[in-house]
């Protein structure tokens, strides 16, 4: 044993040679300015494989010794030294590199080198012998292409270690003079252990159980519990879907919603609860369609081929399909092999031994992926019982679908027929083709112009395209008919978000060197496996993807094994072995442990790939006991200020989801339901199961960085911005937390229980409650109503008692309903603002939280004609983005008079209806207007509550100025009728002396004006929601 | 109303004395909105202290984006030819390009503009930027830019960041990266639109991609609280707030207390307190109120038709004299610049209502004495083609079009590349964009090849590594 922990020591200070200041500023110099500058510019040339004169520029002796004309380069003599006369174009005959003058910076900083004396890293200078198959020995022997090392945990650590795990740190720890932190109290444990594997915090009584829990073994207890409860899947596939990108979005500028891509969450969720072992989990996602493409539990795996980002309207197939397999190939890289491979997609790496070859092989595993649409997520059995239902409202319906297709058939067909017009020549000759003798290429790309053409197809809506008033109410009356076979017709079974081979044949696939095209075909890490793997077909693929899966999820695969228990490290620890973890090349870090990683690996891979076994034993280790708070000695942070070799654990933030997941756990309204469709970010769902669209994230989450899907991440950023403390502080969402909270908490301590885990200090006892009780309504004081405010004549106007009327009911008027009110109106503003008679908006236009609506008068500078009746309404369109649309009636308000108006806001018609009534003129006709918009959806969804003359917040350019008589909220649905003769008070809400609970007034005026609802408790929880301890595990 | 502010600089350098520890220290220099330049202590950066270039003069841009794709044909590509050949399909010479509406077969499209020659160096600038054209010879009109988006979402996401699809940082970004802020109660990034519309691929094009947040452009409302959160919660006076704010503060002392090298934890109560200063700062920055009415006429304010792109230009003037780094106003939010068909009445009216505007800023930048250290740029993610569409309309052209820039040490008066005889390819020193990008970096006086960011193992650059300075613009 003791020979072997000598060996290791002795292997690390070769990886790490110790150098002098001096040298190591060199060194770094070279490698960071010099050595990019001869490989890119010079080594194409001269170098191992071409030299040119004789010149070879890849290691110092070759550049000392020269080439045909002599030396090349003098150490520490600029002048006499030809490789800069060269680069500096002095002399006329002997211009490098021959084509283009290098930047002058470059110039420079070969001029610096040469100065400096020519440092160039030991190892590097001294190995750098070309070996067979183009690869250096250094490259052969770095160490994340060496087999898994088979060596046994040190002797190290006795009386502390725990496990092997412990053995292999306590050697770290003794091997720079450091010593292990003391054993973290069960309270930070156990908060600790929660937010890592459910992403939640315990609950009171979880607390209070566990540090109950006397028995020897209760931390295995709980590790046990917290590893079989659904909660851990829902945590750790978070970490999953950050590296694959997953998002519910296309990713452009239309960003299109993806209804079937949660099933493939889910999908993840469940493999990590159900401890699929990785290699399972790893070979379904590359290959589900080739293992089993019958059993959708398996086949739901390949959305990750679906995960790149898609523009529906572009033109250029070939170029938007070059981009999707190239994110597939950079992705798999990343995720399953931890190099960074997309350098090599235009050239050789130029730190890494990966070749633009190898990029090409790799990239060649997926050139037959087809994207389908036309799959479906159900067993045979499922599939039989549909296509029987199916099959049997088609014979009954057949009639009426002809029918029906005569008279849409060929504008259906020239609406397809435009859009396939808009591609090349070359794209419409491959959709045009009998799909059967397309080749795999030409199967994709057609497929992509196909997906539009569809769409084109199916934006024909024969009742509004229709011209003919004949066609258009026959083909009405059909659709009636049709109708009436729903009740046959079986429910469709879910859509297949994923993807398959097109066939048992690629076509050829070739690569742009600089001396034209190389055909190539798939292959692994040249330097790993330079062979061309055979790849039988399958019955219906090629089986590339498959023979790419098996090779990755070898078990003696250097790379995968050591990747991924590297990310569980990291995701326990907050920083992996390897601090970068999707890159174990020369650019990302060494491993601070290596034997550790190695010996992790093995035993992964041993126990069968298993990853709950893998955290079980990270998380007994006496390494993960330790505690987070301990401020190092002088010494410690002079020796491992970044904790590599964790002498403590590591303090960490909570990451976005954390966040917003404990907000909800603390207000007591998490809703823990499990799977399904998503929902919007203002749910009380857990945030995995919130909507993930690529560009317009959820706000809380965005703020807390959580990567919007375009690519893979492996580390998140935890950034700080004033941003951040404004929404914490001022948003919405967060503060209606707090308000919960505070309805939850009957006391200071209970409030620290809730959010913190934990009961007050005496002191923070005090601070608390001399807070509440210093602030002015310390006693909860309801809005006022109505009743007995004499001031009050129905008049609104700033700052008077009288501003705006709040409407207190829980009630929500959905997307359609009808506003009519009797009103004057005495000015309308300077600027563009708008007098609004009523809203329930807050001007907010981004997000769920300014969902709303609001109707009132234009002012002088508004974009639409001034001082007229206005609609405007913030919801979802048709692709469920925000949209924000003005409605303008243009229907003239005349300052002073008295009218009577009827608004019907309608999104399932989309369309405004506007009736004005000028009732200071006697028979004047009434005046309408119906206006068309797009919003769809959600509108009386937002924050905001009704509120009548005005804004949710003040704004004194939009208060309304003016009486408003009388006021009513009606369905539309009702019989309209009514509405048409002038407004009567049956019916209406008549304002002035309304003695109703229901309003609440709102003006500068009134007592309380500013603070309509202070509640000091809602303050208190709110800070304690912000505070460090909360957003801290520390 | 009282940020319970301490004294910056004294606990500055405390907390990046307390940084040398290593937990926290980015997050914090990073609040500072310290870039590259400022940077004391960034122990998880490579050496970046070398990304001056000594040769930039700019210290901000404002950046005027028409989002949709403006006609180069029709403002400042005059092509005689096309008028020539008028009706005509594209001559067999060309090589037809890849259109985004397929159109390609279209008859060319005569330019009904009046054109001049214009100030002392007679750039050929049309009548849609009359004033503008008093400005000529400020100007350095690049007419040979070239992007990879034929699409809005491409082109728009590719002028911003470099890539046609999403997930990097955009060159506001790079900017705050590289430079930092001068003003830590603003966001060093600031974008204004010029309706309530969405701008194409929505406030990604913004984003800070893989950075730190605080680097993420900040959308500023021109009328009302500017930044979203800005106010307080409804109903909560400002001592109520302010009352919030120190429990919070006396809450943190205690933790905090107890974990001294937790940088991360100050930077939380620092984060809070910009907020607060923020909250302060933010309004006034655009409040219009004290402005003269001899600016407000120059801007165009006291007409409808130019008012909010006016102000729009005033505030980002207002802006750059309290700090702001970069500040991107887009005119047409929504692709409204977009013009398949009745491009003269589209573009006829956009130019109208951005022509006073910018002649405005120009002048009033150059009146304060800021032009010299403010770039302005005025472009669109692409230019439109010389064949129609639906008979009056232009399509996407990519493949050549053109952006011009002003101030900031370009040479004025010059116009460089060019296009085809039509307008179609740029033939002559083709600036790409990540071309236009390292420009813009040189002009600020960073080194783009130097200003990187590590991310998974690549040293990320704005330009994807691709990108070369235009040298020609700068003044020497």
């Amino acid at each position: 044993m003791k020979q072997a922990l000598f060996k290791t020591i002795a292997l690390a200070g070769l990886l790490h040679p110790v150098l002098s200041m001096a040298d190591a500023e060199g060194d770094q110099f070279f490698e960071k300015q010099v050595r990019p500058i001869l490989v890119q510019r010079c080594q194409e040339c001269h170098g191992e494989k071409k030299q040119k004169g004789g010149l070879r520029t890849d290691s110092l002796a070759h550049l000392k010794s020269g080439g045909d004309t002599g030396p090349a380069l003098v150490p520490g003599d600029p002048e006499k030294s030809p490789i800069v006369e060269a680069v500096r174009y002095g002399n006329d005959d002997f211009k490098m590199p021959p084509k283009e003058k290098l930047p002058a910076a470059e110039i420079a900083v070969l001029e610096q080198w040469v100065k400096m004396g020519a440092p160039w890293p030991e190892t590097a200078g001294k190995t750098a012998v070309v070996m067979e198959g183009g690869f250096t020995e250094e490259q052969r022997k770095y160490w994340c292409f060496q087999p898994l090392n088979p060596g046994e945990p040190p002797a190290t650590g006795g009386g502390w270690a725990r496990n092997e795990i412990d053995r292999f740190i306590a050697a770290g720890h003794a091997g720079n003079g450091l010593q292990p932190s003391a054993e973290a109290d069960r309270a930070e444990w156990v908060r600790r252990v929660y937010f890592d594997l459910h992403g939640l915090p315990p609950s009171l009584e979880e607390i209070w159980e566990f540090e109950q829990d006397t028995r020897p073994d209760a931390h295995e207890r709980l590790v046990d519990r917290l590893l079989a409860s659904p909660r851990y899947g829902e945590r750790w596939a978070q970490h999953w879907l950050d590296l694959v990108r997953y998002a519910e979005s296309d990713g452009y500028n239309e960003d299109a919603y993806r209804p079937a891509a949660w099933p493939y969450r889910d999908w993840v969720i469940q493999s990590l609860n159900t401890d699929k072992p990785y290699d399972q989990f790893v070979r379904e996602q590359i290959a589900g369609d080739e293992i089993d493409p019958e059993n959708p539990a398996v086949l739901a795996g390949t959305a990750f081929l679906r995960q790149p980002v898609y523009e529906w309207n572009q033109r250029d197939a070939r170029g938007q399909w070059d981009i999707i397999l190239t994110d597939i190939t950079d992705t798999t890289g990343e995720v399953f092999l931890g190099l960074s491979f997309g350098c090599a997609r235009c050239h050789n790496h130029k730190f890494d031994p990966i070749l633009q070859k190898d990029y090409h092989r790799l990239r060649a595993f997926f050139s037959a992926v087809h994207w389908r649409d036309d799959m479906v997520l159900a067993t045979p059995e499922e599939k039989r019982v549909h296509a029987e239902k199916q099959a049997a409202w088609e014979a009954a319906t057949r009639g009426v679908r002809e029918k029906m297709e005569t008279i849409t058939g060929k504008p259906v067909e020239a609406a397809g027929r435009k859009a396939l017009e808009a591609f090349s020549e070359e794209l419409q000759g491959m959709v045009r083709k009998d799909p059967a003798s397309r080749n795999s290429l030409e199967t994709q790309l057609a497929g992509l112009c196909q997906r539009q053409i569809e769409r084109f197809r199916r934006g024909y809506d024969p009742l509004k395209n229709l011209k003919d008033p004949v066609a258009r109410d026959a083909y009405k009356a059909l659709a009636e008919e049709l109708k009436a076979f729903d009740p046959m017709k079986p429910a469709p079974l879910p859509e297949a978000f994923v993807a398959t081979d097109t066939g048992r044949e690629a076509v050829a696939v070739s690569y742009k060197t600089r001396k034209g095209r190389t055909e190539v075909a798939p292959g692994f890490l040249s330097i790993l496996d330079p062979s061309e793997p055979v790849i039988p077909p399958l019955e219906r693929s090629t089986g590339r993807r498959l023979a790419l899966a098996n090779w990755i999820t070898r078990p003696d695969n250097p790379l995968s094994t050591r990747v991924i228990v590297n990310r569980v490290w990291q995701y326990h620890f907050g920083r992996g072995i390897v601090a970068s973890a999707s890159d174990f090349g020369r650019l990302g870090e060494p491993p601070s442990h290596p034997e550790l990683l190695d010996w992790l690996a093995r035993t992964f891979v041993q126990d069968g790939w298993s990853l709950k076994k893998l955290h079980r034993r990270i998380l007994l280790s006496a390494t993960y006991r330790q505690t987070a708070r301990r401020t190092p000695d002088a010494a410690t942070a002079k020796v491992d200020p970044s904790n590599k070799y964790l002498w403590r654990f590591n303090p960490r933030r909570l990451d976005a989801e954390q966040v917003r997941d404990a907000l909800l756990a603390a207000s007591g309204e998490l809703n823990l339901k499990a799977g399904g469709p998503p929902e919007e970010g203002t749910s009380m769902r857990r945030s995995i199961y919130t909507r993930k669209k690529r560009n317009t994230q959820t706000e809380l989450l965005q703020r807390l960085d959580a990567p919007a899907g375009f690519t893979s991440t492996a580390e998140r950023q935890s950034t700080t911005t004033p941003i951040q403390a404004l929404l914490f502080l001022n948003g919405e969402w967060p503060l209606e937390r707090a308000r919960a909270l505070a309805r939850r908490a009957r006391s200071v301590e209970e409030a620290w229980l809730h959010v913190l885990g934990r009961r007050p200090t005496g002191h923070e006892n005090q601070i608390a409650t001399g807070f509440l009780q210093k602030r002015p309504g310390h006693t909860q004081t309801p809005g006022r109503p109505l009743s007995g405010y004499s001031a009050i004549e129905g008049v609104f106007r700033e700052n008077t008692g009288l501003e705006r009327l709040e409407w207190n009911t829980p009630e929500r008027e959905g997307d359609a309903f009808t506003v009519q009110a009797v009103f004057s109106l005495e000015s309308i503003d300077r600027n563009a603002s708008v007098r609004t008679l009523i809203s329930r908006w807050n001007q907010g236009k981004e997000s769920v939280e300014g969902f709303g609506w609001s109707i009132g008068v234009t002012g002088v500078k508004s974009r639409y004609v001034a001082q007229t009746l206005i609609v405007q309404l913030v919801g979802e369109d048709e692709n469920s983005n925000i949209a924000y649309e003005v409605v303008p009636s243009k229907i003239p308000i005349q300052l002073g008079h008295r009218y009577g108006v009827a608004v019907t806001v309608s999104c399932a018609q989309r369309v405004v209806r506007f009736r004005v009534w000028d009732l200071s003129v006697p028979e004047t006709p009434v005046r309408e207007a119906v206006v068309p918009h797009a919003v769809r959806q959600r509108i009386s969804e937002g924050a905001s509550p009704l509120v009548i003359g005005g804004l949710a917040q003040r704004a004194p350019g939009h208060q309304w100025d003016g009486k408003i008589e009388a006021i009513r909220l009606a369905e539309v649905e009702a019989d309209l009728a009514p509405l048409e003769t002038p407004l009567k008070k049956d019916g209406l809400k008549w304002l002035p002396g309304l003695n109703d609970p229901a309003f609440v007034v709102l003006g500068a005026g009134a007592p309380n004006a500013q603070a309509a609802k202070p509640a000091p408790m809602e303050d208190l929880c709110q800070i304690l929601m912000n505070a460090n301890e909360f957003f801290y595990l520390h | 109303m009282s940020c319970n502010r301490i004294d910056p600089v004294v606990s500055r350098r405390h907390f990046l004395h307390r940084a040398g520890l290593g937990f926290g220290s980015v997050a914090l220099s990073a609040l500072f909105g310290e870039g590259v330049h400022g940077a004391e202590a960034r122990p998880s950066m490579p050496d970046l202290s070398k990304i001056t270039n000594g040769k930039g003069r700019a210290k901000n841009v404002i950046f005027l984006f028409m989002e949709g794709g403006p006609s180069h044909l029709d403002t400042f590509d005059h092509k005689p030819l096309l008028n020539k050949l008028a009706g005509q399909p594209l001559p067999p010479s060309f090589r037809p390009p890849l259109t985004a509406m397929g159109e390609t077969k279209a008859p060319l499209l005569a330019s009904q503009r009046t054109w001049k020659q214009r100030g002392q160096s007679g750039l050929w600038i049309s009548d849609w930027f009359e004033r503008v054209a008093e400005h000529a010879d400020d100007l350095a009109v690049i007419r040979s830019c070239v992007s990879d988006g034929i699409n809005h979402a491409g082109g728009v996401c590719q002028m911003n960041t470099g890539a046609v699809f999403g997930g990097r940082p955009s060159l506001g970004a790079w900017v705050s990266y590289g430079l930092g802020t001068r003003n830590r109660n603003l966001p060093g990034f600031v974008v204004i639109k010029d309706s309530e519309s969405t701008v194409v691929n929505g406030a990604r094009n913004w984003g800070n991609g893989f950075m730190p947040a605080v680097h993420q452009g900040v959308e500023f409302q021109p009328t009302g609280a500017p930044i979203q959160h800005l106010e307080n919660p409804k109903g909560v006076t400002a001592q109520r707030q302010s009352e919030k704010l120190e429990l919070l503060r006396e809450l943190n002392r205690e933790y905090n207390a107890a974990r001294p090298d937790n940088t991360e934890l100050e930077a939380r109560i620092r984060g809070y307190e910009l907020a607060c200063q923020m909250q302060a700062e933010a309004p006034e920055a655009v409040d219009l109120s004290k402005e003269s009415e001899a600016t407000r006429e120059l801007y165009g304010l006291n007409r409808k038709e130019t008012a909010v792109f006016g102000r729009n230009c005033l505030l980002a003037r207002r802006l750059i004299e309290r700090g702001v780094r970069f500040i991107q106003l887009y005119s047409g939010a929504g692709s409204k610049w977009d013009s398949h068909s009745k491009m003269e009445e589209n573009h006829g009216r956009l130019t109208h209502s951005v022509d006073q505007p910018i002649a405005g800023l120009l002048s009033d930048l150059k009146a304060r004495g800021l032009l010299g250290e403010t770039l302005v740029i005025w472009g669109g993610e692409f230019g439109r083609t010389p064949m129609s569409e639906k008979g009056d309309g232009r399509d996407h052209n990519p493949t050549g079009f053109t952006l011009w820039m002003a101030g900031g040490g370009v040479k004025g008066g010059h116009a460089f590349g060019a296009t085809d005889d039509l307008g179609l390819y740029a033939v002559e020193d083709r600036v790409h964009v990540h071309d236009l990008h390292a420009t813009i970096l040189h002009l600020l006086g960073v080194d783009h090849t130097q200003l990187i960011y590590p991310h998974k193992g690549r040293p990320e650059r704005i330009d994807l590594n691709e990108g070369h300075v235009f040298e020609k613009i700068r003044a020497s």
